[in-house]
């Protein structure tokens, strides 16, 4: 009977399709990490973030092509291992799709590799009735592997196209686009139907019978790479190597080489004088003046620090991020991370959101939807509010402590780190839910591609710049408009007695951190100018920013957080996080200073 | 398992909140990602690595686990056949 039914949906899809009244929806679906992203772009000529690890396709991608003379609609989903039971976000958002007349047509891009995989997969898609190919992308690590597919046969046992491919060279493209018309719903026995453990058989016996491994090439470079990355002894000097090429990258190259030469140089020699001047020329009136160039000045403040001090920052850690990410190497770093994370209530996998934290908190609480409950998530969002500092923080912190002792950067990032430690001790005791166990799936190691790598940079930094210039330009105009009304001078005055007295620092600093909200990099951008100009002692220094780093998180995590856990949620962390903060910061200020220290 | 040594899944024992074990479904959340990974009654294991994490290969798929997880896969040793 079902095969009645597949036969008669076959014809359908290779009627003319002429009459269609709307174009053919195709849904490819698949396994995280299969190369879904680069089928897509090759199909449509479209970008979506292609990276090594799962949970980066969040939302659903969409794009119009012309297929022979048909018009297809191609769906892009975000990466399933299941579409039965208790499935998270991204499998649900993919089930929705193949559920609804949003597919008409289901491409399964699988790794040729783990074909056993593929069909336990390529059996819950058949019973969802619409025609399928399946196409079996990476074909030449399958080979370098020594596993070939006997794709005819395949074929034949499931009654449907397959396609072998090699995606990222476009191999196997056309002969995807000429099988759209014969795609049909998949034989599956009855038997196989039953439950995961039948299908489970079911896909072990048909991979025996279809694929030959010959013999197992094991002592491949990347292979190789992939054991010295998570071994400890080979391991932990790796993480050193490469935590010391993002501060080199980053916090050197970036937040100091590119900065000055923007800052100084394209800004302070170039673009600000020339605006001072036209402003003068042009509209010669005070206010105007004061609100373009002046010392909260549109131009010389807003645009100056977005552009000159956090764009580059931002945009050499995306890079960074981004090679990380398309290499497989993040993922390795959570075996190392489960123990620890575990003690606050989260597990390894929370080492992807921590890392992108050091990016932009913001885009990491996005990301937190990744972990496997409601308790972790928050945690998670907890964590990356308190302690995981921006790559524009990170950028002061490296670019003020680093100048003034290691001394000093040590006590900030252990201050912190055994912060969160604490704080994410006390939550996972204290809030109710459960922690998922841990299981993570590592990628292979590959070397990145550099053109992907560049596209996907391009577009955090867009999306960066969208999140964060009007917000800088709005505080910018709110600081202009505080200034002027006096306000100011009184909210420092009302700071003064936390800030000077409590923590002990100059009294131009509350204006920074209360602005730090607006956006946290944008008062770690105003520190960073009050220390250049040598107002802050070494102790300040790190008291300052270690109440920055912890203090609230910036106006648009906030309202992710809110987002993602609504209101209330994101008051409260709100309101444990500020005094954490302060105490914190007075606790350190008090301890440096009876101890006599001075960096 | 020591390191290295390979074997094939024979069952993957449920977790607490046992409902459905006949089918092997519903046993626990792990158990159902296992299933769902590959990780299935049949398939060959090799353990990679124990410290600081549990790392195993399972077919062509490398698996980090916490221990916990790991002791609920039921492997015999599998024999070479040659
Ligand atoms: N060697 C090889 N790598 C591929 C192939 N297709 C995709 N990749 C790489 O596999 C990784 C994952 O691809 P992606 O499209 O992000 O997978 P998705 O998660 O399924 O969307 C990327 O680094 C791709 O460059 C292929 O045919 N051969």
């Amino acid at each position: 009977m079902s095969c009645h039914i597949a036969h008669e949906q076959a014809a359908a899809a290779s009627r003319p399709l002429t009459l269609r009244s709307r174009p053919l929806r195709v849904a490819l679906v698949g396994q995280p990490n299969v190369g879904k992203s680069v089928v897509f772009g090759r199909l449509t000529g479209r970008y979506v973030t292609v990276s090594n690890y799962p949970g980066t396709t969040v939302a659903v991608t969409q794009g119009r092509v012309l297929v022979g003379a048909e018009v297809c609609d191609v769906i892009d989903t975000p990466g399933v291992n299941t579409l039965e039971g208790t499935v998270s976000e991204d499998e649900r958002i993919t089930r929705d799709v193949l559920e609804t007349d949003r597919a008409d047509l289901v491409v399964q891009v699988a790794d040729a590799r783990n074909l056993r995989r593929a069909l336990m997969l390529t059996g819950q898609i058949a019973t969802f009735g619409k025609p399928t190919i399946l196409a079996l992308n990476m074909v030449d690590e399958a080979f370098a592997r020594g596993i070939v597919v006997d794709a005819p046969a395949l074929e034949a046992e499931l009654g449907i196209p397959v396609i072998e491919m090699v995606a990222v060279e476009g191999r196997g493209m056309a002969e995807l686009r000429d099988a759209l018309a014969r795609a049909a719903v998949p034989h599956v026995p009855t038997a196989a139907r039953a439950g995961a453990t039948a299908r489970a058989e079911w896909a072990h016996a048909l991979t025996t019978r279809v694929r030959h491994v010959s013999t197992i090439s094991l002592a491949r470079i990347q292979e190789t790479l992939a054991w010295a990355t998570r071994t400890p002894l080979t391991g932990l000097p790796i993480l050193a190597v490469v935590l010391y090429a993002l501060y080199l990258f980053v916090g050197v190259f970036g937040a100091q080489t590119l900065v000055k030469l923007l800052e100084d140089g394209v800004f302070g020699r170039g673009i600000n004088p020339a605006s001072t001047w036209l402003v003068d020329r042009v509209i010669p009136i005070p206010i105007v003046h004061d609100f373009l160039v002046g010392e909260y000045g549109l131009v010389t403040m807003g645009v100056t620090y977005s552009i000159a001090i956090v764009l580059p920052v931002v945009a050499t850690f995306f890079l960074m991020f981004g090679f990380l990410e398309d290499s497989g190497y993040i993922p390795r770093l959570a075996i190392f991370c489960d123990r620890i994370f575990r003690t606050m209530g989260l597990n390894g996998k929370a080492v992807l959101p921590m890392v992108l934290g050091l990016g932009c908190d913001t885009m990491a609480t996005m990301t937190t939807r990744i972990l496997g409950t409601p308790k972790e998530r928050l945690i998670a969002i907890l964590l990356l509010a308190l302690g995981i500092p921006c790559s524009a923080q990170l950028a002061t912190i490296l670019g003020i402590l680093g100048g003034i002792s290691f001394a000093a950067l040590a006590t900030l990032f252990g201050v912190v780190i055994g912060q969160m430690i604490l704080v994410g001790w006390l939550a996972a005791r204290v809030l109710k839910g459960e922690r998922s166990e841990f299981i993570l799936e590592l990628p292979p190691i590959r070397w990145p591609r550099i053109g992907n790598l560049l596209t996907k940079t391009r577009l955090r930094v867009w999306w960066y710049l969208g999140e964060a210039v009007p917000l800088f330009l709005i505080g910018t105009v709110l600081l202009f408009v505080l200034d002027r009304v006096g306000a100011l001078v009184w909210l420092s005055a009302a700071g003064r007695p936390i800030v000077t007295g409590l923590l002990g620092l100059p009294p131009a600093t509350a204006q920074i951190l209360v602005m730090g909200f607006l956006r946290r990099d944008y008062g770690a951008a105003g520190l960073f100018q009050l220390a250049h100009s040598g107002q802050l002692t070494g102790v300040q220094a790190v008291v300052a920013l270690t109440v920055m780093t912890l203090f609230v998180p910036c106006v648009a995590n906030f309202l992710m957080m809110v987002r993602e856990r609504g209101l209330r949620t994101g008051l409260a962390i709100i309101g444990v996080i500020t005094p954490i903060a302060i105490f914190t910061g007075a606790g350190l200020n008090y301890v440096l200073r009876s101890l006599g220290v001075h960096f | 398992m020591d390191v290295g040594a390979q074997g094939v899944v024979v069952d993957i024992v449920p977790g607490d909140n046992v409902e459905n074990v006949e089918s092997g479904e519903g046993r626990s959340p792990s158990a159902d990602r296992l299933l769902s990974l590959g990780v299935t009654p049949g398939a060959r294991v090799t353990m990679l690595q124990r410290f600081p994490g549990i790392v195993f290969l399972c077919d062509q798929t490398e698996l980090a686990v916490e221990r916990g997880v790991a002791n609920a896969v039921l492997v015999r040793p599998w024999e070479n056949p040659s």
